[in-house]
């Protein structure tokens, strides 16, 4: 057991939802507890996420507080004062290899980990290509991989669902790493 | 809305929501100011900022009824802001509600993303655009790959300079007006400021950032 309690946050797209990702959720629940985190779960909603205005202001004049005061903007300001250790879980749909848009605009605006950063994309005809693209996106974040800020060891994980079958073996090599 | 049927329809998306400061948006003007207006009808479309709003019915139409599309945008974090990314889920939904739209209009991309080499970071955008073309049937032709945007933009009418980035605007136009047997490769612009510059600038800004957070975290440290 670790000597204080890590906190998990979990985003999921709420407007994304479909019996796949419930299943998902539920499972991913589950496993961080039985690991001894502290499950903060987030159900975003369009009108949650308004997308980034691109105004960098969040990184040149007031560090991780984003102009647009919406959930997400209270979210990504209390994430960036962050000085525990933390884990964030991201759920969304696949489009077209890409994130959902809600659970992009929040990843854009700062909703996410420097210790470890997880991304679970699903979808039952999420094909080939499009998962293939999806785990390469998110792998771009990742260690050498980063060339924006190379040398980078924090961890980017992601994974693509298509079944209640995948959601188990993402848990089960889950489970290893956390 | 009503356009001449004669005339080529070219829709253009602006997926920046930085307004007339956009890098994104000269480059969008770049490409529109070369369009012939005597054998193209124009029309450009801009993601919205505001999550409750929905895109109406006639920009879905202006975009189902184009003959070529042209996407320009910001990279964010590898991939598209998602503000596109919605006008692409409500676009989708459009096409699976069962409306019509032209099956072999030509799409090109121009992204712009904030660090010197394009060719290390637009990969995984320009597929995502590739898998929207396969997805709904759209004749995908090639991408503009414009590695530190603002730079670019600032310095792109420089004479001599660097003759890319006008080739790749041309070849654009031409590809609209005819499509071409085989379309070019994808194009990669580079800035004119040497990379270690770019990443001294860079550093001075994370610093800085740094340097207010942690004066931040000071201010509020009684009432943590």
């Amino acid at each position: 057991m670790r000597e204080h309690v890590v906190t998990a946050f979990l985003v999921a797209d709420s407007d994304g939802m479909s019996a796949l990702s419930v299943d998902l959720g539920r499972k991913l629940s589950a496993l961080l507890s039985e690991k001894g985190y502290e499950v903060e779960r987030i159900d975003l909603t369009r009108a949650d996420a308004a997308p980034c205005r691109g105004c960098l202001l969040c990184l040149t004049k007031h560090p991780g507080r984003c102009v647009t005061q919406d959930a997400v903007g209270a979210l990504a300001l209390r994430i960036h004062h962050e000085r525990e250790p933390y884990i964030c879980l991201t759920v969304s749909p696949v489009l077209f290899g890409h994130l959902a848009s809600t659970i992009k605009n929040a990843m854009d605006r700062g909703v996410h980990s420097h210790h470890l950063q997880v991304v679970v994309g699903y979808g039952e005809d999420v094909d080939e290509e499009e998962e293939s693209t999806f785990i390469d996106l998110i792998a771009r974040h990742r260690g050498a991989a980063d060339i924006v800020h190379p040398g980078m060891d924090r961890e980017f994980l992601a994974y693509v669902t298509r079944s209640v079958q995948d959601n188990d073996a993402i848990c089960d090599s889950l489970g290893v790493r956390l | 809305m009503t356009a001449d049927s004669s005339k080529i329809r070219v829709c253009l998306v602006n997926g920046s929501l930085r307004g007339r400061h956009a890098s994104s948006l000269r480059f969008l003007q770049d490409v529109a100011r070369r369009i012939s207006d005597a054998s193209c009808h124009k029309t450009t479309v801009m993601v919205l900022g505001n999550p409750r709003r929905h895109y109406d019915a006639e920009t879905l139409q202006v975009i189902a009824a184009a003959d070529a599309l042209v996407l320009v945008f910001p990279l964010y974090a590898y991939g598209l802001p998602g503000a596109l990314m919605r006008l692409l889920e409500e676009f989708d939904s459009y096409v699976r509600a069962g409306n019509p739209h032209n099956m072999n209009a030509r799409v090109y991309v121009v992204v712009n993303c904030a660090f010197p080499r394009p060719e290390a970071t637009t990969g995984e955008a320009v597929r995502v655009v590739r898998n929207v073309c396969r997805r709904l049937s759209l004749n995908w032709r090639f991408a503009i790959c414009i590695g530190t945007g603002p730079v670019v933009a600032r310095t792109r009418r420089i004479p001599l300079l660097d003759r890319t980035l006008k080739r790749a605007y041309a070849a654009v136009v031409a590809d609209i007006g005819n499509a071409l047997a085989d379309p070019p490769a994808d194009f990669f612009i580079h800035p004119v400021i040497p990379e270690p510059i770019i990443r001294r600038i860079k550093e001075h800004y994370e610093k800085k950032g740094e340097m207010m957070l942690q004066r931040d975290i000071q201010n509020e440290a009684p009432t943590r």
